[in-house]
């Protein structure tokens, strides 16, 4: 029964998330300093076409991208300089993955599926922050970009944003 | 425990389904489709969604500006309003606010045209409405002229004469009227509202908010100043009130219209005010000769003589100060013939040179005659009450121009293009909307960074939004203009004035958009 209680606690905690249109990371928390397995969930296409690329942008800060292959979906990472150096298990890090793309597949509008891959969030990004991973969701007629980040100062997404970027929101490592 | 997990993978997996469902809609199409401009007023507006909506709020907004009921209803995935069966013509406004099936709201706005877009081509003005507006402007002419005129002949050349006074203060009495009645046919006119509207304040306050407000408050004042000099307040007192009162003719004229509104104004209004002083000096003069010659009265000789000396340059200044106005507002020769604004200024030019033939008859004949022997006035009588049915013919002519606007407007619009500029540290836009009035508008975007240099964006988007009047956002694509660097969206319909809410989406890279706000007052 002791194992069965995060699992109820889980199921209302995704019970209870407001019932998403966009496309949306699973788990909204996370701590700097730590691994974490972003999954985007992509709840339909693009005003009823079906999607056929996925674009995720790393946002800086974020290193150590892994994606998990997909059955049906090319894999693509395009690399490039960072901002500073990061350091991972002892060695420093100046460039890697700011993108990663799954294209060739057929998602329909009406199914569901979920895009994943592994980072290092490192301690360079700020506690009490939100985190945000902007996607293109190229589509067989159509893009919807879900890029939109609040500006400087603004909690939440202004009321207009129909397109918000995934969001996660950063706590101190425990 | 391993049986709890499946039923939660179950669970779990459920919950994924249901929430495929839970998407946004999207408005994917619409009959007719937005912006369209149409011949005949449809029946209903369908919007088409990507999945089923309850509609919430559904408003339409027509080509008058009114708020119309309708109602609403949602077949499968597409939402039927039927629209009422006398919307005007213009540009009409849908403004939608649905619940797609995961219970967000999702709001828009699509417009479509009647005939023509709301503002590109004034409606055409019939009936009962445009002939009371005609006579009204005929009435306050012969209040200014005839009246103001009389009075300041009779005070300055008839030196306290009551010949004609009865037709000049009539007049006044007219025009008086004649201004209070245009200003409400102008209102109603305006708000296209029927005559029992007059008992509002709304027409009234519309009308006084044109330029016809100022024009026609001077115009109440000069008659009221001039009726009040015919009540006898000793010359002096009445000369100086009757100069004011003449003085006001000319700014009235010059305060309103078409031709004082053209450009350059500091040609236009000035010989606009002088013609009109002209115009009202001799018009003024005519009741009182006609009468004076009528009843063969003695003092006519000297009358005459002090009025023609004054005439001869007077016609000078008419036809210097009418002339320059004509050039501006016609623009070609070929429009003489070729636009109603034209064509009455023909006839009006006609009927000015008939006028002028009888006022060199007058001047070298008939006078002379009157001056020998002032018994001697069937001629002149006869060539001055000819003259009064050529001024009436033509100030009836003058007051249709209200209906046409004159060719030069067609030619050059005089419009300065609305320029918004919107500053933040990411950027910086120059907008420049033009008219930027009610209407079909024409957008040019110029995105620059926030430290002035040209900023390369991907995609541009214009959406605007009346929030005042309930009118969801309407988005706009720009296209990037081949030659200038400039984003443009063409006939944009802002159907209602108001303080539009204007945002442009700038698509900077694929993941990066800069988006600024500001208000688009439309008039």
């Amino acid at each position: 029964m002791s194992k069965l209680a995060p699992a109820v606690i889980l199921l209302v905690a995704i019970a209870t998330a407001p019932a998403s249109a966009h496309v949306t990371l699973e788990k909204r928390q996370a701590a700097v300093g730590s691994y974490y397995k972003a999954v985007f969930a992509v709840p339909h296409g693009c005003a009823g076409s079906a999607t056929i690329k996925l674009r995720v942008q790393i946002p800086e800060g974020v290193i150590g991208i892994k994606p998990m292959p997909k059955p049906g979906w090319t894999l693509e990472m395009v690399k490039g300089k960072y901002a500073t150096e990061y350091e991972l298990h002892g060695s420093k890090l100046s460039e890697g993955v700011k993108e990663v793309v799954w294209s060739g597949g057929k998602l329909a509008d009406d199914n569901f599926d979920e895009f994943v891959f592994s980072s290092y969030l490192t301690q360079s990004l700020k506690p009490d922050t939100t985190l945000y991973f902007p996607v293109v969701q190229e589509c067989e007629q159509g893009v919807s970009r879900w890029i939109d980040v609040p500006a400087e100062g603004q909690a939440g997404h202004g009321e207009g944003s129909k397109t918000p970027a995934p969001g996660l929101k950063l706590i101190a490592k425990p | 425990m391993a049986r709890a997990l499946a039923a939660l993978a179950a669970l779990l997996s459920a919950l994924c389904i249901a929430s495929t469902a839970w998407a946004h809609a999207t408005l994917v199409s619409s009959e007719p489709a937005d912006g369209s401009v149409l011949a005949e007023p449809p029946k209903m507006v369908q919007l088409h969604f990507n999945e089923g909506v309850a509609p919430a709020v559904i408003g339409v907004i027509d080509a008058a500006g009114k708020a119309r009921d309708v109602a609403a209803r949602a077949v499968g995935q597409s939402v039927l309003i039927v629209l009422p069966d006398d919307l005007p013509q213009g540009t009409q406004i849908v403004s939608y606010r649905v619940v797609s099936q995961d219970g967000h709201p999702v709001a828009g706005s699509m417009v479509f045209s009647i005939g023509a877009v709301t503002g590109t081509a004034p409606p055409a003005k019939s009936g009962p409405l445009a002939i009371l507006i005609w006579l009204a402007r005929i009435g306050v002419y012969l209040g200014l002229f005839v009246g103001v005129g009389g009075a300041f002949f009779a005070a300055w050349i008839g030196q306290g004469l009551t010949a004609g006074s009865m037709i000049s203060r009539g007049a006044l009495v007219v025009g008086l009227f004649s201004a209070v009645a245009s200003l409400g046919l102008q209102g109603l006119d305006l708000l296209n509202l029927p005559p029992a509207g007059l008992v509002t304040i709304a027409p009234w306050s519309a009308a006084l908010a044109t330029s016809l407000g100022p024009s026609l408050s001077i115009a109440i004042v000069a008659m009221a100043i001039a009726l009040y000099a015919w009540a006898d307040p000793g010359i002096g007192i009445a000369r100086v009130l009757t100069a004011l009162a003449i003085t006001g003719v000319g700014l009235s004229l010059a305060a309103s219209g078409h031709a004082a509104t053209a450009p350059p104004q500091w040609l236009t209004r000035p010989s606009l005010f002088l013609h009109g002083v002209a115009v009202a000096y001799w018009i003024g003069a005519l009741a009182p000769l006609a009468a004076m010659a009528h009843r063969r009265n003695d003092d006519l000789p000297r009358v005459l003589r002090q009025f023609s000396a004054i005439a001869i340059p007077l016609v000078g200044l008419l036809v210097l100060s009418g002339l320059p106005l004509s050039i501006v507002q016609l623009g070609s020769l070929s429009a003489l013939t070729e636009t109603s604004y034209g064509i009455l200024l023909s006839i009006k030019l006609a009927l000015v040179i008939l006028l002028l033939a009888l006022a060199v008859l007058n001047r070298f004949v008939a006078t002379p005659a009157v001056v020998a022997d002032y018994m001697n006035t069937r001629l002149l009588l006869r060539s001055v009450l000819s003259e009064c049915v050529l001024v009436i013919g033509i100030l009836a002519v003058v007051a249709g121009w209200r209906f046409t606007p004159p060719p030069r407007a067609s030619i050059a619009p005089v419009v300065t293009p609305l320029s918004i500029h919107i500053h933040t540290d990411a950027a910086m836009f120059q907008v420049l909307v033009s008219p930027g009035r009610v209407g079909a508008n024409d957008f040019v975007l110029q995105l620059m960074t926030g430290d002035a240099a040209l900023l390369t964006a991907k995609e541009a988007t214009l959406i605007l939004s009346l929030p005042e009047r309930g009118i969801e956002p309407m988005e706009r694509r720009a296209t990037l203009g081949p030659d200038d660097g400039y984003w443009h969206v063409r006939g944009v319909a802002l159907p209602q004035p108001g303080r539009w809410r204007m945002r442009i989406e700038a698509l900077v890279t694929d993941f990066q958009k800069v988006t600024l706000e500001d208000e688009l007052p439309v008039q």
